[in-house]
């Protein structure tokens, strides 16, 4: 398509980035009171909240409580105003059940889920705005809620999307750049540990190295973000309770 | 006091070499890492090495563990056992209710085929219980009355005022003066307001 250059000659993308550079991100802990954990985080334009709630008994169908470890029970949805077009159905099209599963295999490899037996750890997710990265952003999202929520975790988990674009792998990409091949990754930053890699396009063989190289450096980069945010959040925690 | 160190989940505190364990943490390849948001906290228990845990102003959700004494409320009562909502775990109030079952066998530790539930409890009943098992994967947390510090300590006649106890084994309403059966708690005279 004449005049939409994904990456210029100079190296710029369509938002005025570099290849490597992530977007701003913004993030805030503890926005809801009535939840045990709660998170907002901006990626550039896209938006999410995550709210936790647990661990508690087991709802709904009672014979699905695990006896050794807790259940995690994700739900991604999407704000009908999210998207460009208004949004027809925001929870149970495919989509949003997939992503609800990717979320729920994240974290149920970085969350310590053997100290709560029998019982349910809920993570709710709402996308906002989406601008690219929505499953990336309700990771990070979800990780601060975690944290929030005092839920024992082995590590972050930070996610990062990432596309390949004229032998160039793209960190954090946006909407306009979704459309061609793109690589989710969710990573825990201190161990180098994969907690999911997702990718549905077409990409040769020998450029996955390489793009697995910069989804990782990018989750690193996010991880120093994050990071920043709840020690503040916790500083400013422990001011208000005078410790 | 010196201010406490903050850490985040993934932190590694110290070797295992150094520190014993506690709440908080996880051990890896003989690491200790952290695996909350909070303040590292390192206590020496008297033996040769310290604890070291990770502790945050809120509580965490506590749950009820094998031989814990919880407070509980009466829901519903059946000649076979007791339905409870449990709401304390030791003192720390739970944010979210457990069930619990109280078996008609678990109610006392004497003459438990004779017991009448009808006459142990009663529906809005605050119950001190301890907690034998976890359950398994249909049934709630199991629970027992049968000791003489546990069983109920607040409960509300017909006529709706909060009974004193008289005996183990019955209490009575200030109110109407009618005695009505309940199995008591003998709670320590310390912990009863005057």
């Amino acid at each position: 398509m004449a005049g939409l250059e994904l990456l210029s000659d100079q190296g710029y993308r369509l938002d005025g980035r570099k290849a490597t550079e992530l977007r701003k991100v913004q993030a805030r802990m503890g926005v809801f009171a009535q939840a045990d954990g709660s998170a907002y985080i901006e990626q550039g334009n896209t938006k999410a909240l995550a709210v936790v709630y647990g661990p508690h008994e087991m709802r709904g169908s009672r014979n699905r409580t695990l006896h050794d470890r807790a259940v995690i029970n994700c739900q991604y949805s999407m704000a009908t105003f999210s998207t460009a077009e208004r949004k027809r159905r925001p929870h149970g099209d495919r989509k949003s059940t997939e992503m609800s599963l990717h979320l729920k295999q994240t974290f149920e490899a970085a969350v310590m889920t053997q100290l709560y037996p029998r019982s349910q750890i809920d993570i709710y997710v709402k996308v906002l705005q989406a601008d690219g990265g929505n499953y990336s952003v309700c990771v990070n999202a979800a990780t601060l809620a975690i944290i929030d929520a005092g839920i024992p975790m082995r590590d972050y988990v930070c996610a990062c999307t990432v596309g390949f674009v004229d032998e160039t792998p793209l960190a954090d990409l946006c909407f306009a750049e979704e459309s061609g091949s793109s690589l989710a990754l969710a990573l825990l930053p201190r161990g180098g540990q994969i907690a999911l890699l997702q990718m549905d396009a077409r990409l040769h063989q020998d450029h996955l190295e390489a793009l697995m190289e910069a989804a990782m450096t990018a989750c690193k980069g996010v991880s120093k973000v994050l990071d920043e945010v709840v020690r503040r959040h916790l500083q400013e925690v422990s001011v208000l309770t005078g410790e | 006091m010196s201010p406490m160190k903050l850490c985040v989940p993934g932190d590694k505190l110290c070797s295992t070499d150094d520190c014993i364990p506690g709440t908080g943490v996880y051990m890896r390849h003989g690491y200790i890492f952290s695996s909350l948001a909070g303040y590292v906290l390192k206590k020496n228990e008297g033996e040769e090495l310290p604890v070291i845990s990770v502790v945050r102003e809120t509580e965490t959700q506590l749950l009820p563990d094998v031989g814990a004494i919880v407070t509980c409320k009466v829901t519903s009562i059946n000649p076979r056992f007791a339905k409870v909502h449990i709401l304390y775990v030791g003192s720390t109030p739970l944010k979210d209710r457990f069930r619990g079952t109280i078996r008609k066998e678990d109610v006392r530790a004497t003459e438990k085929d004779k017991v009448e539930t009808y006459k142990s409890f009663r529906p809005g009943d605050i119950v001190l219980a301890k907690v034998i098992s976890l359950g398994d994967v249909q049934s709630n947390y199991l629970l027992t009355t049968a000791e003489n510090e546990l069983g109920v300590v607040v409960a509300h006649s017909e006529a709706g005022a909060q009974m004193v106890p008289i005996n183990w084994c019955e209490m009575q309403c200030p109110r109407t003066h009618t005695k009505e059966f309940r199995k008591v708690a003998r709670v320590q005279p310390e912990y009863l307001h005057a």
